[in-house]
This record gives structure tokens, sequence and C-alpha cells, in this order.
């Protein structure tokens, strides 16, 4: 079904990945690869297991089965400081941030600056955060505030940028543009392609058609947990990606619509 | 957002704990001159010096209680482990021991006594409550067993010297021959206060387990997943809290040179009390040394104060009761907002 003959190893291999809570089986026997330089959208509906399989590659919940490598090496993720020594950074669902911390302690909460004498270096951490939250918005106040005192949006800028800050070599967007406004939904979309070209590879689980479409090299499409298609971007259109969110099946009519390379 | 309006316009007004700490230290003024009318004897030096003295003992408490409430948790039992670690000391004394190593061992074996409530509360998955509460039950229990409920007495003269000593004493012999005393001197134990009230607001504010213990407050889920090592900043605090209540341990056996394995009861909720008239939330991610200083005093001048106008023990209760719960209403309050 997919053709990815690519010279390259896989910076993410993810195979046969299970996920249980007691009776519920979150994910299913799904395989996953992520070459560098890639975007690779995880589609679904809500509750399909999305954010349990990108959780399982952030070490932040533990495999119930499978195996996961790195760069062609097995890893085993088990907490998120595993999985960041691998480079790899995660924009949760959730956006995990500390309410009552200000947008610079959490920027680098777990990972704080320090002065020669091990104090925390508040000045640099506050530079540091300035100039990374300028890059997504220009107009971004409020630094000192307790985040909980902030908007979604800017919330979501928080989160996007503690991803992108620690040089990030796989970046897992878990609907990274939920809260953001157009300008700020498009600045992302541009951040994105950026990382791209700079050979980061990028899960984006997002449920907005137009950014599937113009960010992602391929997609996989989870349903009730388990890998119900994975696809070259070219090969399917949107009624395709539906129907497989939907049913779980393609139409049945399908041939792929791009033109074989 | 209609709520940012609001909020840039009122900017001027000092906002959540800030404003909390200012009522508090406003409480504080307000006791301290109500007191002075009610009785010509409490606003002296020497009466401050003894409402320092007073409020030593629960100042430290107060100091690991505010670290351990700002996580999230809650120490029920620093009451008993004050008792635990000034027993071991005593007998430790007793067994020829040198007084400076044996107030050393006392203060870890409070330290190990709240490195245990951690270690059942991360790693047991028991709640702080219910695991503190059951330490409070067993440091007793074995401070009672090793001394068979006996005080432990006769300890030497430099054992009273932490609870006793002062700095710059100044003392004049009279014309009769007998000693005068002009200014009573610096406790000890105050100094001692202060000293670690600035060592633990210099680790919440300055350090990054300071961070650490205010991120798991806020969201343990969020620190787990930004790489916060969750389980050992909490041991952390609940080591700090026990190791502070074997030094308050010291502090309170060494001023009545002896040792009272029945000391302590019911301390743990005067600093819980202290902790949240401070500004402290028992929500987590909310609290300040300095607020629980303040609160540690307000409830030192309390009862000095009500003492000296003659108020029973019994009415002193109640009103410390009331001043709780004012404190915890102001707190909810705020966290409405
Ligand atoms: N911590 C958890 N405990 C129990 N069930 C969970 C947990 N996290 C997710 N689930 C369940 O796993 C399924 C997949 O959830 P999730 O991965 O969040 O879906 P998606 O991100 O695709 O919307 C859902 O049925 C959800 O209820
Ligand atoms: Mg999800």
């Amino acid at each position: 079904m997919l053709d990815t003959a690519s010279p390259k190893t896989p910076l993410i291999q993810m195979t046969d990945i299970d996920k249980q809570f007691g009776g519920v089986h979150a994910v299913q026997g799904v395989s996953v690869d992520l070459y560098p330089s890639e975007v690779v959208g995880v589609l679904g509906h809500n509750g399909a297991g999305k954010s349990c399989l990108m959780r399982m590659l952030s070490g932040a919940m533990t495999l119930s089965g499978g195996q996961i490598s790195v760069n062609g090496e097995d890893v085993d993720l088990k907490s998120p400081q595993d999985a960041k020594k691998y480079g790899i950074e995660t924009i949760y669902q959730t956006l995990a941030l500390a309410n009552h911390l200000d947008a610079a302690a959490n920027l680098f909460l777990g990972r704080e600056l320090k002065t020669r004498f091990g104090n925390l270096d508040e000045g640099r951490m506050y530079t540091e955060t300035q100039e990374a939250l300028r890059q997504l918005n220009p107009n971004f106040k409020n630094l000192k505030d307790p985040v909980s005192k902030l908007s979604g949006g800017q919330r979501q800028v928080i989160a996007i940028a503690r991803a992108i800050y620690f040089q990030a070599k796989v970046l897992i967007m878990d609907e990274p543009t939920a809260a953001l406004g157009p300008s700020e939904t498009a600045m992302v979309a541009d951040l994105t392609i950026r990382l791209k070209n700079e050979g980061i590879g990028i899960f984006l689980i997002s449920h907005d058609m137009h950014d599937v479409f113009d960010l992602c090299d391929r997609v996989i499409v989870m349903n009730k947990g388990r890998n119900v298609g994975a696809f070259r971007i070219e090969d399917v259109n949107k009624d395709d990606i539906l129907s497989l969110i939907i049913k779980g099946t393609l139409p049945d009519d399908w041939t792929p619509r791009g033109q074989a390379v | 957002m209609a709520g940012n309006d609001g909020k840039s316009k009122l900017s001027f007004l000092p906002t959540g704990s800030k404003l909390h700490k200012i009522s508090a230290l406003l409480t504080l003024l307000l006791l301290i001159l109500a007191f002075s009318f009610t009785s010509t004897a409490f606003l002296t030096v020497n009466n401050g010096l003894t409402v320092l003295l007073q409020t030593s003992v629960i100042g430290l408490l107060a100091i690991g209680m505010t670290m351990v409430i700002i996580t999230g948790g809650i120490d029920l039992s620093v009451g008993s482990v004050l008792a635990l670690a000034g027993v071991a000391a005593g007998l430790v004394i007793k067994a020829g021991v040198p007084v400076i190593p044996a107030m050393a061992l006392g203060i870890m074996a409070g330290a190990a006594c709240g490195f245990v409530n951690g270690l059942v509360i991360t790693k047991m998955r028991i709640t702080p409550f219910v695991a503190t509460l059951g330490m409070m039950m067993i440091a007793r229990g074995i401070a009672l067993q090793l001394t068979g409920a006996a005080p432990i007495s006769r300890l030497g003269e430099a054992f009273g010297t932490l609870g006793n000593g002062t700095f710059f004493r100044v003392v004049e012999m009279q014309d009769n021959g007998f000693p005068k005393v002009i200014f009573a001197g610096i406790p000890y134990p105050a100094v001692l206060l202060i000293i670690m009230a600035i060592i633990g607001a210099f680790l919440l504010q300055k350090r990054q387990i300071g961070r650490h213990i205010f991120s798991v407050g806020s969201n343990e889920e969020a620190a787990r997943l930004s790489g916060v090592n969750v389980d050992r900043t909490k041991i952390w605090a609940y080591t700090a809290s026990g190791a502070l209540a074997g030094l308050a341990g010291m502090v309170l056996m060494s001023r009545l040179v002896t040792v009272q394995p029945n000391e302590g009861v019911m301390y743990e909720l005067d600093a819980i009390a202290a902790s949240v008239i401070g500004g402290a939330s028992l929500m987590g991610g909310v609290g300040s040394i300095s607020g629980s200083m303040i609160g540690s005093f307000i409830i030192g001048v309390l009862r000095n104060g009500l003492n000296m106008a003659g108020t029973s023990a019994f009415i002193q209760q109640i009103i410390i009761g009331i001043v709780v719960i004012g404190a915890v209403y102001i707190d909810q309050f705020r966290n409405k907002k």
C-alpha cells in the first residue's frame, strides 16, 4: 500500500503497538514510521486512540505491547525524560502547563537554566522565553502572569514554544491549533513547514482537513484503536479520508488517486 | 477577552497571594495594636522577645508544612515527629553521646520519619492525609514506648543552651549585689527561625527544587510530562518537613531542658493554620514562607496577647479556630476568581 523505499533508516519506527486500560483496547497493533523532513498526519475520530499512540512515543504512557525504535535502535521510553533525550518533543493536547507558574517557568520546567551557583537564572529564562514566544506571536505580553490568567491561544503558544525551543528531532503535535485564531494557526503552519525543512520529523494530529492536505506528506487513519489506512497524501482526497475516519474503510470504488511515481 | 480587560483596569491592585499576604500582615498589626490597649505589658521589648521565642517552634514547623502544602499535600505527623526526635536525642545523651551530635541525630530521626512519609505517599500511592496520619500515630507510639511515657530529665546544662541561650544579653550588677537584666537578649530559637525561614524561602524561590515543588502542586501531570521527577520532589518536601520537625523538637525540649514524649500534640494543626493564614492553598501550587511566618506570628501573638489579657485557654482555642476558618474562607474566595 505504501511505497517507502527511502534509503535512510526511519527516525521513528513504531511496530505493532498495543495499549490496554483494563478492558478498553485504546490502541491495537498499530505500526507507523517517520522519516526526517517529513510530516505524518495521524487522523481519526475522538477516542480513536491517536493521543494514546503519541503519548507512548512521548514516554508519557507505557506500552502494553509492541516496539519503538529511534534511528533504527530499539528503545524503552520509560519517562518523558527518556523521550526528550532522543530529541522527541511533544505538544500535548492538554498543553501540560502548570497554571500557577508564568510563561518562562513553564517553558523551562524540568530543564531550568541555572547560574554558576546553581540558582535559577530567571533573567536568562525570561529573555529566552520572550524571544521564543515572539517567533510565534509578536504581540505576546503578560510574560510574568501565571498562565492561568492567559487566553487559550496564548497558552497554546507557550506549549508550542516549549516543544520547539529544545532543538527537537521529532516533534509530536497533538491538535496544536485547537485554541488558536486564524493568524496564529497560519503561523503554526509556517512553523511546521520551516521545521520540516530543517530536517525535523513531525507527527501532526489535526481535525482540520485543510491543514492536513497542506502540511502532511503522509497520513495514517485510526479507527477504534486500529490503523485502518496509511497513504501518501497524493493518493487520497478528503472524501477518502472522511470515509476512513467514520466507517474505517475506503469508498468501494477507491483506487490510488496520485500517479505512481 | 472580558476577563483581560477587567484585569488591566485593576492591575494597580495587588492580586492573589500578594493581596492575601498584605491582609495577613494587616491582621497581625491590628492584633498587636489591640493587645497593646488590653495590656500595658504587651508592647514591651521583653514581651516581644517572649513572643519570638514562643513562635519559633510553630514557625519552624510551618516552614516545612508550607513546602508540603505547596506540593498539594499535608503533613499531620510533625507534632509526633517532634516528640520522637526529642526522645531520640534524649536517649542517646543518656547513653553518653555529647549534646551536639545527639541533637543532630534527633534532627536526622525527624528527617527519616519524613522520608518514610514521602516513600509511603509516592511509592505505595497512599494519600498524604492517611500516610501522615499513620506516621503521627507511629511516631508518637514509638516515643511513648521508648520512654515508658515518662519524661527524660537531668540531661545536663548544655542541652538547655539551644532553647534558652540568647545573643546580646545585657546584665548590670547592682550595688546590692544582685544582677539586673537590662536587655533579655535575642533568643537563639528566634535567630534559628529567621535563618531557617531565609533558607526555606531561598530554596522555594531561587532553586530548582522550589520551582519543582510549585509545579507539582500546580499540575502534577504537567510537571511529570515536562520532565520533573515528581516522586523525588515530594519525597524531598516531606523529608524537609520531618527534619524541621526534628529541629523544632530540639528547640522545644532544650527549652524545657527535659524530653517530654507527650509534647507537641496538635502542633501540626497550628503549623497548618499558620501556613493557611499566610496564604498557602491546600489545593497546592500556592504559598510562601514569608506568608507562613506572618501566619505563625498571628497565632503566636494571639496566644500571648490573650494570655496576658487573662483569657482562658479554652477561649483561645475558640478564637484561633475562628481565625483559621476566616483565613480559609479568604482562600476559597481567592481561588474562585
Ligand atoms: N488514562 C486513560 N485511562 C483509561 N482510558 C483511557 C486513558 N486515556 C485514554 N483512554 C481511552 O482510550 C481511548 C483512546 O483515547 P485517545 O487516545 O485520547 O483518543 P484520541 O486522541 O484519538 O481522541 C478512549 O476510549 C479513551 O477513553
Ligand atoms: Mg486526543
